[in-house]
C-alpha cells in the first residue's frame, strides 16, 4: 500500500476509494429516488383516468402537435446537453457555452409551450386543478414536471454564464456532467409523460 | 474579562451554528431527539392520566386527538428516527475508517433542516392548532371540508420538511458508505451496524417520496381545490392510504433496522465472540428492506380490497418474519458459549430481543386478515406497535446510547445508576403495555379519550398509567446519569469495552479528524484482530505505527460554513409562507433560490489546499 | 489509493461516445417519436396492439438516453445499480398500486 504519510499527497476529496466521484453517485441515487416520486404521480393520474365525473376528458383537449412539438424540443435540448458537455472536456469553453444555451433555450421553450397549453386549457377548454380528477391530476403530474424542467432550466444558465465569465472549465467538468444527468432525466420523464398521459388512448 | 468571555462564548456559539464535523450533527441530533422524546413521552403521560379512570375529564376529546396525534408523530420524525439519526452521524464515519461524510455541508443542511421542521410542527401548539388527524392523517378527515384549521397544515407541512431533511442525509450517507471506506473493507467487512444504516438508508429515499407525493396531493386539495382525495368528485381515500402506506411500511423498517445494527454490534462485544453467523444477518436485512417494500397493505385488511389483495399482503407479511427470526436466532447464536458481562450496553440489547420478539408474535397474528379484523382499531395494535418500538427502537437505541457514550462523551456513564435505568424501564414498559394486549381483545378501542365506567376496561387501564409512570422514572434516572457523569464521570480511555470495531481503536473523544493514520482493514472486527491477531497462528496481533505531527499536519477537514444553517432557515421562511402570505413564499423561494446558488459557488473556486 | 489522484483530470468511466454517435441516437430519438405519434393516427388498429407499442417505443427512448446520453452504458455497475435498482421497485410498486386500485381488471374487488 502507498506511503501514507507523504504530507505532499494529492487528494482530490470528491473522488472515492471506488474511483468514482461522490456527486455523480449522489446524483444517480437522487435520480433513483425521483423515479419513485414521478412514479408516485404517475401512479395517481393512471389511477383516476376515466374515473373523472364531469368536465373535458384528455382527448378533448389535448393538442398532440404541440405536445409532440415539446416532446422533439426535449429530446434535440438532450443532445445539445452532451455535446456541451464533450466541448467543455476539450476546453473549447465558448462553445460548451452556445450548447448550455440552446439546452436551456430549448428547455424554456418546452415550458413556455406548457404555460400556453394550461392557459388554453384553463381559459377556453373549462379545465383547471378543480373541475375534475383529470384537471387535479394532469396538471399535479405535468406541472411537477414542469418546475422541474423550470428549475434545470435556471441551473444550466447558471453554468452558461460562468462559462462565458471564465469560471468554467474543464476541471468542472463534474458539475456540469451532474446538471445533464438531471436535464436527461427531465426528458425521460416526460418520455413516459408524453406516451402515458398525451399518446395512450 | 467580561469582554473575551461573552466573545469566547459567542465563539463557541457560532462554531456550533456553522459546523460540518459530522460528530458535532451527530451529538446536535441526539440532543434534539432526546428533547423531544421528553416533549413526546410528556404527551403519553398526559394521555395515560385521562385514561386511568373511566369518564375522566383531564383533557377534552379535542385535545386528546392532539395529543395522540403530536405523540405518534413526535416519536416517529422526531426521536426515534433523529436518534438514529445521531448515531449514523457520529459512527458511520468511524466505523467505516473515514474522516467524515460524503458532503458535510449537505450533512450540516440535513441537521438545520430537520430542526425547522420540529419546530414548525411543534409551533402549532402555540397557535392552538395541534394536528390532530392522527400521525398517518387519513383522507378525508384530512380535507378542508372535515378539518378547517390550519393543524393538519402544521402537520402536513412540516413532514415535508422533516422528508426533505431525511432524503438529503439518505443520499449523503449512501455515498459515504460506497465510496469512504478505508482500504481493505469490502462490504462484507463492514461492521453490523453500516450494514443496516446502508440498508435503512435505501429505504428513505425509495419511500419518503411515496409520502412526499401523497402529502403534495393534500397540499393541493387543501390549498389550490383539487379534488385527488375527493369522494364528491370520484377521488379515492383510499389513493392516500395506499401512498401513506407504501412510505409507512418501509418506515417502520427504517426505524428498527438501525436498532438491530446496535445489537449486532454490541452482543459480539459483551459475549466476547464474533456476531454467530454475520452474513446470514447482513442478509437478512437486506431482505427484510426489500421485501418491506411489499407488505404495505397488511395496513389496510379492514378496507375492503378484496380476499385476493388480502391474500397476497398476508402471505408478504407472514414470509417477512423470516428473516426477523434468522437475525433472533442468530444474536442468541452468538450468546450462546459467549464469555458474558451484563454491562448496561448488553442489558439494553437482550431487552431489545426480548421485547421485540414479543412484539413480532402479535405482528404476525395481525398478518392474518380475519385475525386482523378483530385486532385493528384497537389497543391490541397499539400494545404490538409499542412492543416493536418502543421495545425494539428505544430499548437497541439505549443499547447504542450506554455502548458509545464513553466513545461520544471521554467518560463512562454510570453503571449501577444505567442497571437501574434498564429494570425501571423494561418493569415500567411491560406493565404500560402488556395490559393493553387484554384491553384490544376486550374491545378497547384505539383513540378515544375516555370510556364508560361498566366496561371492565378501568382496571387495566389504571395498570398502564402506573406503568407508563414507572417509565418516567426511570428516564429521571438517566438523566440524573447524564448530568452526574458528565463532568466527573470516572475517564473512559480509548477502549472501555475490550471492543471490536474500529471506532475503540482511536481516542475518546476522537479526535476532530478521527484516524491521523487512515486504517487498513483486513476482517470486520479489525480492532480486535489487530490486538488479538486471529487466533490460529496465522495473522499475529499487530497495531498500526504511532502518528506523527507530520501525519497530522498533512490532514485537512472541510472548513465550517454558515450557508447549512441559512439555507435551512430561507426554506423555512418559504414553505410557512403558504401559512402567511404569498409575498412570504415568494421571498422565501427567492432567498432558498440565493441561498443554494451560495452553498454551491462556496468551493466552487477554493484557494489551493481548501478544495472543500 | 484516493491520494494518487490528482485534482486536474477527471476520469469519465471506461469508454466513451462520440459525437457523431450522439448524433445517431438523436435521430433515432426523432424517428422513434414520429413513428410513436404516427401510430396514434393508424386507422383500425387494436387498442392493445396500439398501447404495447407506444409502451416499446418509449421504453426504447427511454433505454437511449439512460444509456447513451446519460453514459450508463460506459459506466461502473455501481451507477447502474443505484439509478436501475430505484426504477424497478417504483416500477413494481406503481404497478402493484394500480392493480389495487382498479385499474386493471385483476383483482376482484369485494362488492359490499
Amino acid at each position: 500500500m502507498a506511503d501514507h504519510t507523504a504530507t505532499h499527497a494529492i487528494h482530490d476529496p470528491n473522488i472515492g476509494t471506488t474511483g468514482l466521484d461522490h456527486r455523480k453517485m449522489g446524483m444517480w441515487i437522487f435520480l433513483g429516488s425521483d423515479c419513485m416520486f414521478f412514479g408516485s404521480l404517475i401512479g395517481t393520474y393512471l389511477a383516476y383516468k376515466g374515473k373523472s365525473l364531469s368536465g373535458p376528458g384528455p382527448h378533448d383537449v389535448f393538442n398532440i402537435p404541440l405536445t409532440s412539438y415539446s416532446a422533439a424540443l426535449l429530446l434535440a435540448s438532450s443532445l445539445f446537453m452532451v455535446l456541451a458537455l464533450t466541448r467543455l472536456n476539450e476546453d473549447r469553453i465558448k462553445a460548451a457555452a452556445f450548447w448550455l444555451f440552446a439546452t436551456a433555450a430549448f428547455g424554456l421553450h418546452f415550458v413556455l409551450n406548457q404555460v400556453y397549453e394550461f392557459t388554453t386549457f384553463a381559459l377556453d377548454e373549462g379545465l383547471t386543478l378543480s373541475t375534475s380528477l383529470f384537471g387535479s391530476s394532469f396538471f399535479v403530474l405535468t406541472g411537477f414536471h414542469g418546475a422541474h424542467v423550470t428549475g434545470g432550466v435556471l441551473w444550466l444558465s447558471i453554468l452558461m454564464v460562468l462559462a462565458l465569465r471564465g469560471k468554467l472549465d474543464r476541471r468542472d467538468y463534474t458539475k456540469v456532467e451532474i446538471a445533464g444527468l438531471y436535464w436527461h432525466f427531465v426528458d425521460i420523464v416526460w418520455i413516459a409523460i408524453f406516451t402515458i398521459v398525451y399518446l395512450i388512448p | 474579562m467580561p469582554g473575551t468571555q461573552a466573545a469566547k462564548t459567542q465563539g463557541v456559539l457560532w462554531s456550533w451554528l456553522t459546523t460540518v464535523d459530522h460528530k458535532r450533527i451527530g451529538i446536535l441530533y441526539g440532543s434534539s431527539a432526546f428533547i423531544f422524546f421528553l416533549i413526546g413521552g410528556i404527551e403519553a403521560i398526559i394521555m395515560r392520566l385521562q385514561l386511568a379512570r373511566p369518564d375522566n375529564t383531564l383533557v377534552s376529546a379535542q385535545t386528546f386527538n392532539e395529543l395522540f396525534t403530536m405523540h405518534g408523530t413526535t416519536m416517529i420524525f422526531l426521536a426515534v428516527m433523529p436518534f438514529s439519526a445521531s448515531f449514523f452521524n457520529y459512527m458511520l464515519p468511524l466505523l467505516i475508517g473515514a474522516r467524515d461524510v460524503a458532503f458535510p455541508r449537505l450533512n450540516a443542511l440535513s441537521y438545520w433542516i430537520f430542526l425547522s421542521g420540529a419546530l414548525f410542527i411543534n409551533a402549532s401548539w402555540l397557535f392552538g392548532v395541534a394536528p390532530d388527524g392522527g400521525w398517518f392523517g387519513y383522507a378525508n378527515l384530512s380535507s378542508t371540508q372535515f378539518s378547517p384549521t390550519h393543524s393538519i397544515d402544521f402537520w402536513m407541512l412540516g413532514l415535508q420538511i422533516l422528508g426533505i431533511s431525511s432524503m438529503l442525509a439518505g443520499f449523503n450517507f449512501i455515498v459515504t458508505i460506497i465510496n469512504m471506506r478505508a482500504p481493505g473493507m469490502t462490504l462484507m467487512r463492514m461492521p453490523l451496524f453500516v450494514w443496516m444504516s446502508f440498508v435503512t438508508q435505501f429505504l428513505l429515499v425509495l419511500a419518503f417520496p411515496a409520502i412526499t407525493v401523497a402529502l403534495i396531493l393534500l397540499m393541493f386539495d387543501r390549498f389550490f381545490g383539487t379534488l385527488f382525495y375527493a369522494p364528491s368528485a370520484g377521488g379515492d381515500p383510499l389513493l392516500w392510504q395506499h401512498l401513506f402506506w407504501i412510505f409507512g411500511h418501509p418506515e417502520v423498517y427504517i426505524l428498527i433496522l438501525p436498532a438491530m445494527g446496535i445489537v449486532s454490534e454490541v452482543l459480539p462485544t459483551f459475549a466476547r465472540k464474533p456476531l454467530f453467523g454475520a452474513p446470514f444477518v447482513i442478509f437478512s436485512g437486506i431482505m427484510i428492506g426489500f421485501f418491506g417494500f411489499g407488505v404495505w397493505s397488511h395496513h389496510m385488511f379492514s378496507v375492503g380490497m378484496g380476499p385476493v389483495a388480502d391474500s397476497a399482503f398476508s402471505i408478504a407479511t407472514m414470509l417477512i418474519a423470516v428473516p426477523t427470526g434468522v437475525k433472533i436466532l442468530n444474536w442468541i447464536g452468538t450468546l450462546w458459549g459467549g464469555s458474558i458481562r451484563f454491562r448496561s450496553p448488553l442489558l439494553f440489547s437482550l431487552g431489545f430481543i426480548a421485547m421485540f420478539t414479543m412484539g413480532g408474535l402479535s405482528g404476525i397474528m395481525h398478518a392474518s386478515p380475519p385475525v386482523d379484523l378483530q385486532q385493528t382499531d384497537t389497543y391490541f395494535v397499539v400494545a404490538h406497535f409499542h412492543y416493536v418500538l418502543f421495545g425494539g427502537s428505544i430499548f437497541g437505541l439505549f443499547s447504542g446510547i450506554y455502548y458509545w457514550w464513553p466513545k461520544i462523551n471521554g467518560r463512562l456513564l454510570d453503571e449501577r445508576l444505567g442497571k437501574w435505568h434498564f429494570w425501571l424501564m423494561l418493569i415500567g414498559f411491560n406493565m404500560t403495555f402488556f395490559p393493553q394486549h387484554f384491553l384490544g381483545l376486550i374491545g378497547m378501542p384505539r383513540r378515544i379519550y375516555t370510556y364508560a365506567p361498566d366496561l371492565g376496561w378501568h382496571f387495566w387501564n389504571m395498570v398502564s398509567t402506573i406503568g407508563s409512570l414507572i417509565i418516567a422514572l426511570s428516564f429521571v434516572v438517566f438523566i440524573v446519569n447524564v448530568v452526574k457523569t458528565m463532568r466527573s464521570g470516572t475517564p473512559a480511555g480509548p477502549d472501555p469495552w475490550d471492543g471490536r470495531t474500529l471506532e475503540w481503536s482511536i481516542p475518546s473523544p476522537p479526535p476532530v479528524y478521527n484516524f491521523a493514520i487512515e486504517p487498513t482493514v483486513h476482517d470486520r472486527d479489525e480492532f480486535w484482530l489487530q490486538k488479538n491477531g486471529d487466533g490460529h497462528g496465522g495473522k499475529p496481533a499487530s497495531r498500526p505505527r504511532a502518528a506523527t505531527p507530520q501525519d497530522i499536519a498533512a490532514i485537512h477537514m472541510p472548513a465550517p460554513s454558515y450557508w447549512p444553517l441559512v439555507l435551512a432557515l430561507a426554506v423555512a421562511v418559504m414553505v410557512s409562507g403558504l401559512l402567511v402570505s404569498t409575498y412570504q413564499i415568494i421571498v422565501g423561494g427567492l432567498l432558498t433560490l440565493f441561498c443554494m446558488y451560495r452553498f454551491a459557488m462556496e468551493h466552487h473556486r477554493p484557494a489551493a489546499g481548501h478544495e472543500y | 489509493m484516493a491520494e494518487a489522484h490528482a485534482a486536474a483530470q477527471p476520469s469519465h468511466g471506461g469508454g466513451h461516445a462520440t459525437v457523431k454517435t450522439y448524433i445517431n441516437v438523436a435521430v433515432a430519438l426523432a424517428l422513434l417519436t414520429a413513428i410513436e405519434v404516427a401510430t396514434l393516427y393508424i386507422p383500425g388498429i387494436p387498442h392493445t396492439l396500439l398501447v404495447s407499442a407506444l409502451l416499446f417505443m418509449s421504453a426504447l427512448k427511454f433505454f437511449l438516453v439512460v444509456g447513451f446520453f446519460m453514459h450508463l452504458r460506459y459506466d461502473s455497475p455501481i451507477m447502474r445499480a443505484l439509478f436501475v435498482g430505484p426504477l424497478i421497485i417504483a416500477i413494481a410498486i406503481i404497478l402493484a398500486l394500480l392493480a389495487l386500485l382498479g385499474a386493471f381488471i385483476l383483482l376482484p374487488r369485494h362488492v359490499p
